[in-house]
């Protein structure tokens, strides 16, 4: 038996909040996360130790130089590839990138409907946001628009409520604007004062607010399910705030567009008078690095196609459903968990599939080309961004390496 | 690897060499990458200069090039980026833009004006692994950055429990160690901190509303730092009331409050405003340049205004929400960072029929022809926030060009044509000035002694440019230049694509800090210290920087 190592301060990279401070336990091959740690990071983490698997072509067993020639001569036959997935490490993303240019390709995330709706609002007419750090020791009122998110970022209040924050100690107020905060977030929150107001239309009750809090009082006596009482005294709070911060998810929430759009007028008017930002949540998958790295390279975010040595933008024609219909290969990346790609079969589409994907994805379809690939933070170094598209986090490897990396696998795919 | 450079006239202030008053012609040899004495051995490759002008590849000491904020605005103004498509002949396509280019638009463009090193001037500590990342994608320039201090909760706390210099000293080098920064920018000292206090206003000597700290002591307290550390190039400060008519004489305040102590002014122009006449905003050019002239401790860039459209990025965001109002299209991002920063980006249009723009655009040029030393002022639009560097060869000519520079000047804004005393000014700058502007200058202020310059032992970083009596068609378009001796550019197309390196500093400071810095990003920033460092093998994709190991040492 191989001796039991425990590592410290362990990066995370998958849900986006960045945590940094896990605590794990690696026994040769496997791996165990210990407290603190979320729920889903610990699932994420553990490995078994069982020998990984090796490549397939049209479900056969291959070897990995065989399966990069035939990657290779799928793309180099291709009209219209779309990478997706996208779940990858800032050197996979580069490497992704560098794969479209060389083969033509869309790019996106299969994340990404969240960011686009919050870039709805971004780039209309651009926003006030603020940063965990900031939102940790400053924000005395958080509003936190539908439902409770840590179901999704286990630590989010944790991280954002410690016990003694360097400013907001003179008391702070959570409101949920929405769904009900779970036993989790009211855990995490008992320093807090817990305030919920259901509604089942949250962007008619923000709309509501936002006027209030410009102090114009809207027609009607309820909004979005809620009363104007209610609503006209969380605009006296929000007004009398130090630093007030709106926090929503976007990918959850059927308009979150919408909701984006009014929490950033909301947080506009707000700053008029005293301060505060928005706080989109997000970030899954390194989704907010490879956008950024996007951003630098290509001068778009994801949603980009790449053809003829020129890039072209647009947030409807090249998302992932979309693309689909033209496209004849996918390059389905997912190397943080095992994300299968879309029902191909559902969506007609009939094109080659190449995966560069996490040991124990199901597919519903077997791939053409399957490239296993070693997770970033666990089976090998990398870099992820937080969600707030700031703050970037090393990750260590926790183990030896067999798998390649996304970076790895799509380099000998180009070389052929 | 050898190669000659044969019959060139070198233009090579730094040593003293003008070529081209001389009219004299003579041979530039290259061994693996560095200048070295002529021999009369066989070199590799030659190249007939024909008696074109060669210089030392272009320095540009205070250009946006990298971080989140210029990703912001690439987010902000997709217009930008689909108004400037890829280039023909791009052979990566991936380049695009004008205000915020891409990485490799930034890289290629720069390449063919003959530069070949770039500074970030304004890197966020928060956003440092994200910036390295960004400019390691840079291709054909070497590259470094500035780290914004001074309004970081760490340093006003320190400030505001009265620690000692050598305290201060301890964390200023541990944050440029961990940022892989190599200098350290003041951006609104103390005013971007307050006003995420809800402060809308800073002054030089008003007290911060938590910390009662003020923007001067966060001045003078920085200035001490980096001196006593050893850093090569002095505090880079964008000052108090950036744009704020009236604000020079908050500029000439902060010169007084260096008491000899070596300062650079960055973008002086924002900062050169008075406020006579009927419309309350008249330039102070003279005035500052004045002092800049009498004061030998001052450097300054000027931070030109170019017409056109253009996104203005900053770390200041109180400015910057101020000036929000002012955004074409309408719209704007701001961000508080990290209990360390923030940004804002506010798109803009320089218009010519403006009287603010016209007159800001002739306060910088005033700037450029009244401070007498040209080793003490540099070329800078701050690039994008006065206009693009795309736009130096046109700049370089209104320097170069006192005919062509009335006649422009004539199109604008009458009224502010009647503010500037311009038309008055008879100064041309000479190429030897501009070659010292745009290249000599900035190396010595950066304390970069193989660079800048042609003598043996320099980096063979070299720009080759046709004479021609339209300086601006003559820097647009560089004849040839060199990385590292490798031949980037010919005939001002990118013909090859180089891996730059990053430069950085390393002083010596009280490694004790070290335990103080892991409680602080422990318990307030909420990520672990050794997560917040940047190690050398996260630069340059492994490769690692370039370090400027600081003489001076923690006293």
């Amino acid at each position: 038996m191989a001796e039991v190592q425990t590592i410290e301060n362990v990066a995370c990279g998958f849900c986006g909040l960045g945590c940094d401070d896990l605590a794990v336990e690696v026994e040769g091959r496997a791996i165990r996360a210990r407290a603190p740690v979320c729920p889903e990071a610990a699932r994420l983490l553990r490995r078994i130790d069982v020998p990984d698997p090796v490549a397939r072509v049209a479900g056969e067993e291959a070897g990995p130089t065989d399966a990069a020639r035939v990657a290779h001569q799928i793309l180099a036959a291709a009209r219209s590839p779309l990478i997706g997935g996208f779940g990858a490490d800032m050197a996979g993303a580069g490497a992704l990138v560098d794969l479209a240019i060389r083969f033509g390709g869309v790019l996106d995330h299969y994340a990404s409907d969240g960011l686009f709706r919050n870039y709805a609002a971004a780039q209309r007419t651009g926003w006030l946001s603020t940063t965990l750090a900031e939102v940790r020791n400053r924000c005395d009122v958080l509003l936190v628009v539908g439902d409770d998110p840590a179901a999704t970022w286990g630590r989010l209040f944790e991280r954002l409520f410690p016990a003694t924050p360097l400013f907001a100690d003179q008391g702070r107020t959570v409101v949920f604007l929405g769904g009900a905060p779970g036993e989790k977030a009211s855990a995490q929150l008992a320093g807090a004062s817990i305030v919920h107001h259901a509604s089942a239309d949250p962007v008619a009750a923000l709309e509501a607010l936002g006027s209030l809090v410009a102090g114009r009082r809207p027609p009607g006596e309820s909004f979005g399910g809620i009363g104007a009482e209610a609503l006209a005294a969380l605009a006296e709070k929000l007004r009398n705030a130090h630093y007030a911060v709106v926090t929503w998810n976007a990918a959850e929430l059927d308009d979150g567009d919408l909701v984006a759009e009014r929490a950033t007028a909301l947080v506009d008017t707000l700053n008029l008078s005293t301060r505060g930002g928005v706080f989109p949540l997000g970030g899954r998958d390194n989704i907010i690095g490879a956008n950024q790295l996007l951003l630098w390279r290509l001068g778009y975010p994801f949603r980009t196609a790449v053809r003829g040595q020129a890039s072209a933008h647009d947030g409807a024609l090249f998302a992932t459903q979309a693309a689909l219909a033209d496209a004849d290969v996918l390059v389905w990346v997912s190397a943080f968990r095992p994300e299968p790609p879309p029902d191909l079969a559902a969506m007609n589409f009939t094109g080659k599939l190449i995966a560069l994907a996490h040991p124990e994805t199901v597919f519903d379809t077997e791939p053409d080309v399957l490239i296993p690939v070693g997770t970033p933070g666990v089976d090998h170094a990398g870099t992820v961004f937080r969600m707030d598209s700031i703050v970037s986090l090393p990750l260590g490897a926790l183990r030896v390496a067999t798998l390649p990396s996304v970076a790895e696998a799509v380099r000998r795919i180009a070389e052929g | 690897m050898r190669l000659r450079l044969k019959g060139g006239r070198v233009l090579d202030p730094a040593n003293g060499e003008n070529g081209v008053a001389a009219g004299a012609m003579r041979d530039i040899e290259i061994e693996d990458g560095r200048i070295v004495a002529p021999t009369g051995l066989k070199a590799d490759a030659e190249y007939d200069l024909g008696g074109d002008v060669v210089m030392a590849g272009g320095i540009d000491l205070h250009s946006h090039i990298a971080g989140g904020k210029m990703n912001l605005a690439r987010l902000l103004m997709q217009e930008d980026r689909r108004a400037f498509p890829e280039m023909p002949g791009n052979f990566c396509g991936c380049g695009g833009g004008r205000a915020v280019p891409t990485a490799h638009a930034t890289g290629c463009r720069y390449a063919e004006l003959g530069y070949t090193t770039v500074f970030e001037p304004a890197m966020l500590g928060a956003n440092a692994r994200g910036a390295h990342l960004e400019m390691a994608d840079i291709p054909n320039l070497d590259t470094g950055a500035y780290l914004v201090l001074g309004n970081d909760d760490y340093f006003q706390r320190l400030l505001a429990a009265g620690a000692g210099q050598e305290q201060v000293n301890a964390y200023v080098g541990w944050m440029i160690e961990a940022t892989q920064a190599f200098a350290i920018k003041i951006v609104n000292p103390g005013g971007i901190n307050a006003f995420k206090f809800n402060a809308r206003k800073m002054d030089l000597d008003e007290a911060n509303p938590h910390y009662g700290v003020s923007p001067r002591k966060v001045l003078t307290t920085l200035i001490r730092a980096v001196t006593e550390l050893g850093l090569p190039h002095p505090i880079h400060l964008h000052g108090c009331n950036l744009g704020v008519p009236g604000n020079d004489e908050t500029t000439l305040a902060t010169i007084l409050a260096t008491e000899g102590r070596r300062l650079h002014l960055t973008h002086l122009q924002f900062h050169s405003y008075g406020t006579e006449g009927d419309k309350r905003f008249s330039s102070s050019a003279a005035r500052i340049a004045e002092m800049v002239n009498a004061n030998p401790n001052i450097s300054v860039d000027v931070g030109q205004v170019m017409f056109g459209q253009t996104v203005t990025a900053s770390a200041d965001y109180m400015s910057q929400y101020r000036n929000r109002g002012l955004a074409s299209p309408k719209k704007s991002i701001g961000m508080d960072i990290e209990l360390d920063a923030a940004c804002g980006v506010v798109p803009f249009e320089y218009k010519d029929k403006s009287f603010v723009n016209a007159l800001q655009w002739a306060i910088g040029l005033e700037l450029f022809l009244l401070v007498e030393d040209p080793w003490r002022i540099f070329l800078t639009t701050d690039h994008p926030n006065g206009g693009s560097f795309t736009t130096y060869p046109h700049l370089i000519r209104l320097l170069m060009d006192r005919d062509f520079r009335n006649a422009q000047l004539a199109t604008l804004n009458k009224a502010a044509q009647a503010h500037t005393l311009l038309a008055q000014i008879t100064r041309e700058y000479t190429l030897e000035e501009i070659a010292i502007l745009t290249r000599a200058g900035p190396a010595r202020i950066l304390g970069l002694k193989d660079k800048g310059h042609l003598g043996p032992g320099a980096v063979a970083d070299i720009a080759v440019h046709a004479e021609d009596a339209d300086r601006e068609a003559m820097f647009s378009a560089a004849r040839l230049v060199f990385k590292g001796g490798r031949l980037i550019v010919k005939d001002g197309v990118v013909v090859e694509l180089a891996q730059g390196t990053t430069h950085v500093a390393r002083p010596d400071f009280d490694r004790s800090v070290d335990t103080d810095m892991q409680r602080w990003f422990d318990e307030a920033v909420g990520l672990k210290a050794q997560h917040f460092r940047v190690s050398d093998g996260e630069l340059r994709n492994g490769a690692g920087p370039t370090i400027l190991k600081c003489e001076g040492g923690a006293s």
